[in-house]
């Protein structure tokens, strides 16, 4: 038990913050702020292919996929660096797709496409939802139906964000329609975004981040797109889930905000007599904030140390799910509160603050942690049965 | 990062939990409630003794095991999930490592070997008051190379079993430390009764004669003090800690059991998300104490850390309380059923050195000026 960084992950992380700070040039940030930190612009492509070239995406893979041979946590650090610095990493591609390509994957999965992404050559959307099928995913319609040494694929995904300059979709087809069980027929595929078959339209959302509808029809792929077991799907999408879910709360930009928020405080006027720090209840805000975001740090750590071990169990990834995404609501709101009504101006508005715009657009797009990569609810569910070994009702 | 236990530490949990399994139970705890005897299994705490246990951070030269404040924590932990009726964090925590950090090598070499041995009981005024609170008001006079002390302390967990009082006073010089032996003649405790049973008395002092070989610290004894109640707070939340954990797994067992509308009630999400939101909470006060845990016993500073946990023990303590109570109906303060001592520490663990709102503002202000951001 040693709950700190070793030295040398110490300077690891040192040599990032250096690393980024070159990298992350005036006008890569502005591009990334016009594509709302999403990404997928001409300079974040060149910035993730010089990531790969550089050998931070592969930093904690193995050598035969092009990797460094680090640790989970070396991997883990480098991840929490490259979001700290704002950029939009596309972790679901190079953290959650590809391990779980990696492991269950052909040869040309693991020979050609996995290492395509850790040269942040390939980028990889995820189709999971349907217009019918939300938490209830083993109720997914998107049918594969095999034909000759083909698979013909026909269905719709939705929230298939990222999708429009994605490489290929992640996708959860129905391969047996007639199973006893639902989720015992569905298989999981690597479909090209460039067949024709393959078409997306935009959803716009609250956060102003675009995700879309993705529609095919009749896309004809060969048997070697498939992953995995025939009708063993389910597996995949549970192991990916996983892994997202621990990427999904990566505390390094919320810790880059909250010291941000802190020193703008400490400057700001609040009235003629004190600044905005000397306020009792902005100082009440700022140790919440502080004591939930250690907490995500703690638990995004622990992970981290039991993927290294082996050791990752499924309620602690749901704990850190449900506890990181509520986190970042309520920490959002405790720092828009300090920030008060700058933290209603949105980053192109006259008088616009940095933090404060930021805070803006954040308090926005949060609400889809709660739902996204799996609803809370089912996390709880998930907790109470595999952490506490209490019975669950059937559905 | 290691968050794996080593194999001396899994060794140490393991002996604790079955020392502790064997002689703590409910029916053993009857005997102290509503003050009937003195919290204090003096069995227990012989057998506990003849293991090393409570010697665990005590050097090797002083007879105990030559291991950190990490290693007492888990022990510590363990004590909490079965609200063991010992004297660990009086005489260890505000006993022993003081003087083993602070005292001169003669105050150590009388006093650590047969304290690490049980022959003697130590105690220290480190307990009440808040976040930093003040030194209790004993006012300390100069007098051949030692002090006379007049004044009180509010109160002393097992200053009546205890044979050595670690007392911070106040003398012209800022703050000194002195032993107070318990027998000494202006010694004079009334006993309190806490809202969980364990023994406390308050301390009246009038004239009471300090020699100059009982003086920990003639001045200066400001360092002492906060490094003191720093690792108690510790201590605290890791007791914490032990304690949420076994009542969150009571409140699992039996809402899996307990049957209404012909189903277990673990069944009905409502009740299975409460407990994940226990599961939740007492994983945040897990790693947020074993992290303080981890840095002070690398003597590293720890004070945002501490406070972070304190917070948390102090939040976690009261929804996990309240949580398992509601979950267990009736059953749940029914005194034939274990749930409700722990409720009690639950509550004093939160409150004692600093609730979570005191916490916050404590940690809030030094945030304020700048200290414990991200690193």
């Amino acid at each position: 038990m040693k709950i700190q960084f070793t030295e040398a992950q110490l300077a690891l992380r040192d040599e990032l913050r250096g690393y980024f700070r070159e990298l992350m040039t005036p006008e890569l940030r502005a591009e990334c702020e016009r594509d709302m930190g999403e990404g997928g612009g001409l300079l974040w492509r060149a910035a993730l292919a010089r990531m790969g070239r550089d050998g931070w995406i592969g930093l904690g893979w193995p050598k035969e996929y092009g990797g460094r041979d680090m640790s989970p946590m070396e991997q883990f650090i480098f991840v929490e660096e490259v979001m700290r610095a704002g950029y939009p990493f596309p972790f679901l591609t190079t953290e959650s797709v590809g391990p779980t390509l990696a492991e269950h994957g052909n040869e040309w999965m693991r020979e050609e496409i996995v290492p395509k992404i850790l040269r942040g050559e390939l980028l990889v959307s995820i189709g999971y939802s349907e217009p019918g099928a939300g938490t209830d995913l083993a109720a997914v319609r998107t049918s594969a139906v095999r034909d000759g040494d083909d698979w013909v694929i026909n269905g719709q995904k939705m929230w298939t964000s990222l999708a429009h300059f994605c490489d290929y979709t992640w996708l959860a087809a129905r391969t047996d329609p007639d199973a006893p069980k639902k989720h015992k027929g569905i298989s999981m595929f690597l479909v090209p975004n460039s067949d024709p078959g393959w078409s997306c339209t935009p959803v716009h959302t609250l956060g102003g981040v675009r995700t879309n509808a993705t529609f095919y029809d009749n896309i004809r792929v060969s048997d070697a797109h498939r992953v995995g077991e025939l009708h063993g799907g389910w597996k995949l999408i549970t192991s990916q889930l996983n892994r997202e879910r621990l990427s999904l709360i990566n505390f390094g930009p919320i810790s880059e905000l909250f010291n941000q928020v802190v020193h703008w405080a400490r400057g700001a006027v609040y009235d003629e007599a004190s600044t905005v720090a000397e306020q009792p209840w902005v100082q009440a805000n700022l140790a919440r904030s502080r004591a939930l975001i250690e907490c995500m740090k703690l638990i995004v750590y622990k992970q981290s140390w039991a993927m290294t071990e082996g050791t990752l169990g499924m309620a602690d990834a749901s704990a850190a799910k449900v506890f990181g995404s509520e986190g970042f609501i309520e920490v959002y709101r405790l720092l828009g509160e300090i920030v008060a009504d700058s933290g209603l101006l949105r980053s192109h508005s006259a008088g616009a603050q940095e933090q404060a715009a930021r805070i803006e657009r954040l308090y926005r797009t949060a609400s889809i942690i709660t739902f996204g990569g799996g609803a809370n609810e089912i996390q709880r569910d998930i907790i109470s049965a595999a952490g506490l070994w209490m019975p669950r009702a059937s559905r | 990062m290691d968050f794996g236990f080593s194999d001396i530490q899994d060794e140490l949990r393991g002996l604790a939990r079955k020392i502790l399994d064997d002689a703590v139970s409910a029916s053993t705890l009857l005997a102290y409630d509503e003050y009937a005897e003195p919290r204090f299994d003096r069995a227990l705490w012989r057998t506990l003794l003849d293991a090393g246990l409570p010697g665990i951070a005590v050097a090797e030269e002083h007879g105990g095991m030559g291991l950190g404040f990490m290693e007492l924590g888990l022990f510590i932990e363990e004590l909490g999930r079965s609200i063991a009726p010992v004297p660990v964090l009086a005489h260890c925590v505000s006993g022993m490592l003081p003087l083993q950090q602070f005292a001169s090598a003669d105050i150590q070499a009388r006093l650590l070997p047969p304290a690490a041995r049980g022959e003697l009981l130590l105690s220290g005024a480190f307990w009440t008051g808040s976040v930093g609170g003040a030194v209790e008001p004993v006012q300390a006079l100069p007098a051949e190379g030692g002090f006379i002390l007049n004044g009180s302390c509010r109160g002393i967990p097992f200053a009546r079993q205890a044979d050595w009082l670690l007392l911070p006073v106040h003398s012209a010089n800022g703050v000194a430390v002195v032993l107070v032996a318990t027998d000494a003649a202006g010694v004079q405790m009334t006993d309190l009764q806490m809202t969980h049973f364990e023994p406390y008395a308050q301390i009246e002092l009038s004239d009471v004669r300090v020699a100059a070989a009982d003086v920990v610290m003639a001045s200066g004894g400001e360092a002492l003090v906060a490094w003191t109640r720093e690792h108690c707070t510790a201590a605290l939340c890791a007791q914490q800690l032990g304690a949420a954990d076994r009542a969150m797994r009571m409140a699992a067992s039996y809402t899996s059991e307990r049957k209404q509308f012909g189903v277990p009630i673990a069944t009905f999400q409502a009740v299975g998300h409460r407990m994940a939101d226990c599961y939740i909470d007492v994983e945040c006060l897990r790693l947020c104490t074993w992290q303080a845990l981890s840095l002070l016993s690398e003597a590293r500073a720890a004070t945002t850390e501490v406070q972070i946990a304190k917070i948390w023990a102090g939040d976690v303590g009261h929804r996990v309380s309240y949580a398992c109570q509601h979950v267990h109906g009736g059953t749940g303060i029914d005194r034939d059923y274990p749930l409700w001592r722990y409720c009690l520490w639950l509550r004093f663990n939160e409150v004692t050195l600093g609730s979570s709102s005191a916490q916050t503002a404590a940690l809030g202000q030094r945030l304020s000026q700048g200290e414990g951001l991200f690193t």
